[in-house]
């Protein structure tokens, strides 16, 4: 059958998306792909296509819990039964029935961490699996931004698979970054699908204001004059929370906070309000966003500085999904740089604290392979953050099965650390370049991936100059469409029919 | 804050200078020790328990400290506190809300809003015909609930929205005092999401603790028609089945109560279970509250019972050291056994 029909028949969708054929065409040829599509252009077709073409299982490993709870649940609403996800989420019953019954799932969804138990991959070895999925492959890249030391092993791991053909898909990779990809998956002969992580409908605004307050009042000015819906990206929580208050208060708008302190319960609510148009802004942290799919977002704003050029991307990529005219704006006030240092050194462990550890396990326990266990509580002790504690674990079970003693362990993850630092500060370094720079920002940021500009385009930055008007609220704002209805009518809204709503 | 101070006043009157402030904000939180619960039955808070889950223990210092401030309530020292007239007029004339049902609904409140919020969006979607949306709720037992409920209904597309419509209309319409918006707005349907409880407290103009109190006796309300009269709501009957109402045991005292009914000693079930000899006697403080048959007379004698309930009943107090002072020969233990058995009855 031809592509487009396949397309039609389990997606609905007339066309496919930049990149997106081509990665398919690759992978129904049966050869391994490397493929780096930009935000919002759906990577995952790539692999859910093919499921209907394969007669085997697709596996998929997934970095982040929520990001393959969205995934299969946007298989569920296609009106597909046969996916699930293996992730610390199942109780031991639920993991077993599932691992009993793996023939019986086309799509599996799995993290990392859970590849690294021997049972598991046992199973996996007796099942038929047509295609092995690497999604956010960057991960694997200790050049990356997001390095996940677990991502580290998934070349060895596909290795004992029986090397299925392999996928491994990205948004926001650095050449340097791909080559580590390949190599690290043992896939050296992968078709290169790169499409432009250019987004030409996105028009690219960086503006320099002088303290807080002011760019408060920047922000509100904004909002009220852009049209709407747009996201507002901060770094604190309790930032987001309080502009989402004044953004209600003075500009008469509907505007939510999103963060990771809210329950589930909420940050589904308003998820889905700002999906369904009862949300003008939302003010997020970056946990927002991810497996939002919103074609008709109008504007992002940033109010703190991303950590580095990659995560910009991302989110500035989720405006103008429908290819039409959105803009993106960032406030820098001087000196903010330092909020991402600060954040850069809190994701890893410090010296004193490597220090401590390894005290710890000097007077209590000697270091036995896997079987590395600490005292409840050491984490606790030491001070060390959720972040800093998973990737304390998982170097140390790294170290201990290829390091004789302790004191080399020691060595070479303080090394390990301090690097990672470098790296992070050289990122940050890198975003203030361009944000300071004089240059038009889309050619820095193309030639950042190693692109060239192709074309000029009219509405393109600060710098080239913009038609501001391009983007300017079309209407007036209708506050709160609850205003004065009852409650009777509401849940009659709900409940009956149109018809028979009086 | 009307109804949540309002709610605390109730609390520190009915404890009457027996128990600190923490007593009371332990049993707002419904906590699941054996104090809390020792204290509920004793002093008649039953229906308040785990009433204001959220409250953050500083959230409730400052609520204390601004009564104290307003002059309703008189410190008695060491975190007591007494009412004062005022704050007596107060509670009079505001009261607390009526349906409010925390020792029996408590423990069924959440999964009784979750069922019926999506039991909501999946028929606000089924009858728009709509079979693309994002529940609401992802608790997998209940997504399979609410399956299991379309299927048994046998009502068509057209007709369970309208008779679900019916049943809600008339079970709000009799609800005198409860304002049915606290949980309506909150509910979400075909290309309409619901609001989330800050935004709900902010539509109503209260803060979020007063709107929980206000959510929940609504809740509990519902709760309450449905248990009480399921067979004029042949759809909303269907939230509660399964789920236990009423006095639960915790599950450990549970284990503890099969042991002793096949007639093991206190030190024996503790070896056994590997617990402290004074867990288990908190489990037999639990089944002297809840459990009728459940004899205490293997433990005090007829004799110091009656003893133990005189200088109770003189002292008026159910402080357990002043009682002790006057009964030495009767352990802490067994003034708790006596004042959990008969303590209650007594006094209400
Ligand atoms: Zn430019």
């Amino acid at each position: 059958m031809e592509l487009e029909n396949l397309l039609k028949k389990h997606f609905g969708y007339l066309s496919f998306k930049t990149g997106q054929k081509e990665a398919i065409s690759a992978i129904l040829n049966g050869q391994h792909t490397l493929a780096m599509l930009p935000t919002g252009t759906g990577k995952s077709l790539c692999y859910q296509l093919p499921g209907y073409v394969f007669d085997g299982s697709i596996l998929i490993v997934s970095p982040l819990l929520s990001l393959m709870q969205d995934q299969v649940e946007q298989l569920g609403r296609l009106g597909e039964k046969r996916v699930v996800a293996l992730n610390s989420f199942l109780s031991l019953e639920e993991k077993n029935y599932v691992l009993d019954r793996l023939q019986d799932y086309k799509f599996i969804f799995i993290s990392p961490e859970m590849l690294q138990s021997s049972f598991i991959l046992q199973k996996l070895r007796n099942l038929a699996i047509s295609l092995f999925v690497v999604d956010e492959a960057h991960c694997i890249s200790q050049w990356g931004y997001d390095f996940r030391p677990d991502y580290s092993k998934l070349g060895e791991i596909r290795k004992s698979l029986g090397c299925p053909l392999t996928l491994a898909l990205t948004a926001t990779a650095t050449r340097k970054v791909r080559k580590d990809i390949i190599q690290s998956l043992g896939i050296e002969d992968a078709v290169k699908v790169e499409s432009t992580i250019d987004r030409p409908n996105i028009a690219i605004w960086i503006e320099e204001i002088e303290g807080y307050q002011k760019k408060t009042d920047r922000v509100l000015e904004l909002a009220a004059k852009l049209e709407k819906p747009g996201i507002i990206y901060f770094s604190s929580k309790k930032m987001a929370e309080q502009m989402a208050l004044l953004l209600e208060e003075k500009n008469n708008c509907n505007a939510s906070a999103y963060h990771g302190g809210l329950d589930q319960d909420t940050r589904i609510l308003i998820q889905q309000q700002f999906i369904h148009n009862q949300l003008d802004v939302i003010c997020a942290t970056s946990a927002f966003g991810m497996g939002v799919n919103k074609e008709n977002i109008r504007f992002i704003i940033h109010f703190h500085m991303p950590m580095q050029i990659e995560s910009y991307l991302q989110e500035i990529g989720r405006a103008g999904r429908d290819g039409l005219a959105s803009i993106a704006y960032l406030l820098y006030s001087p000196g903010d740089e330092q909020l991402p240092f600060q954040l850069a050194e809190s994701e890893l462990p410090s010296e004193q604290q490597i220090d401590w550890l390894f005290h710890e396990l000097e007077i209590g326990h000697g270091i036995k392979g896997d079987a590395l266990q600490f005292n409840q509580g050491t984490q606790e002790r030491g001070g060390f953050s959720e972040v800093q504690w998973r990737l304390v674990e998982n170097l140390l079970r790294k170290e201990a099965k290829e390091k004789s003693s302790l004191l080399d362990c020691k060595e070479s993850i303080k090394e390990f650390v301090n690097e990672r630092i470098t790296m992070k500060k050289k990122n940050i370094y890198q975003m203030l370049q361009w944000i300071l720079s004089n240059r038009c920002r889309r050619e820095f940021l193309l030639n950042y991936f190693e692109e060239q500009v192709t074309s000029r385009i009219e509405q393109c930055c600060d710098i080239c100059g913009i038609d501001e008007k391009n983007y300017s609220a079309s209407h007036k704002l209708r506050k709160n469409h609850l205003g004065k209805i009852e409650w009777k009518e509401y849940l009659a809204g709900l409940l009956l029919n149109s018809e028979l709503r009086e | 804050m009307e109804w949540v101070e309002s709610v605390i006043l109730y609390c520190l009157k009915k404890i009457n200078n027996e128990r600190t402030i923490y007593s009371v904000y332990h049993i707002l939180k419904g906590k699941k020790s054996s104090q809390t619960i020792q204290d509920i039955h004793l002093y008649s808070l039953k229906r308040l328990f785990g009433v204001l889950e959220p409250l953050a223990r500083d959230s409730f210092e400052e609520i204390i400290h601004c009564m104290r401030d307003n002059g309703w309530i008189i410190e008695q020292g060491e975190q007591k506190y007494l009412l004062s007239s005022s704050g007596e007029q107060r509670l009079k004339n505001i009261g607390i809300p009526i349906f409010l049902n925390g020792w029996r609904y408590h423990h069924v409140t959440t999964i009784f809003w979750e069922r019926f919020s999506l039991l909501v969006q999946v028929v606000s979607n089924l009858i728009n015909q709509e079979s693309s949306y994002i529940p609401i709720q992802k608790n997998k037992k209940v997504l399979f609930w609410v399956k299991a409920v379309l299927k048994e209904s046998h009502l068509s597309r057209s007709e369970i929205g309208e008779k679900l419509y019916e049943e809600l209309n008339e079970c709000f319409e009799d609800g005198k005092g409860i304002d049915p918006s606290m949980i309506v707005f909150r509910l979400t349907g075909f290309r309409q999401i619901g609001l989330t409880a800050q935004q709900a407290s902010k539509k109503m103009n209260v803060n979020v603790y007063e709107y929980h109190l206000t959510f929940t006796n609504t809740l509990h309300y519902l709760i309450e028609k449905i248990e009480t009269r399921g067979a004029n709501f042949p759809i909303l009957t269907h939230l509660l089945k399964g789920l236990e109402l009423g006095d639960e045991l915790t599950i450990t005292a549970r284990k503890t109560w099969k042991l002793l009914s096949q007639g093991y000693s206190i030190e024996m079930i503790a070896k056994n279970r590997n617990l402290k000899t004074s867990t288990i006697e908190d489990h037999l403080v639990e089944f002297a509250l809840q459990i009728d048959r459940f004899s205490i007379d293997a433990f005090v004698d007829k004799e110091l019972q009656l003893e133990i309930l005189q200088i109770a009943n003189q002292a008026a107090t159910k402080q357990l050291k002043l009682i002790k002072e006057k009964v030495s020969r009767a352990s802490y233990f067994q003034i708790r056994l006596v004042l959990a058995k008969y303590g209650d009855r007594q006094w209400n």
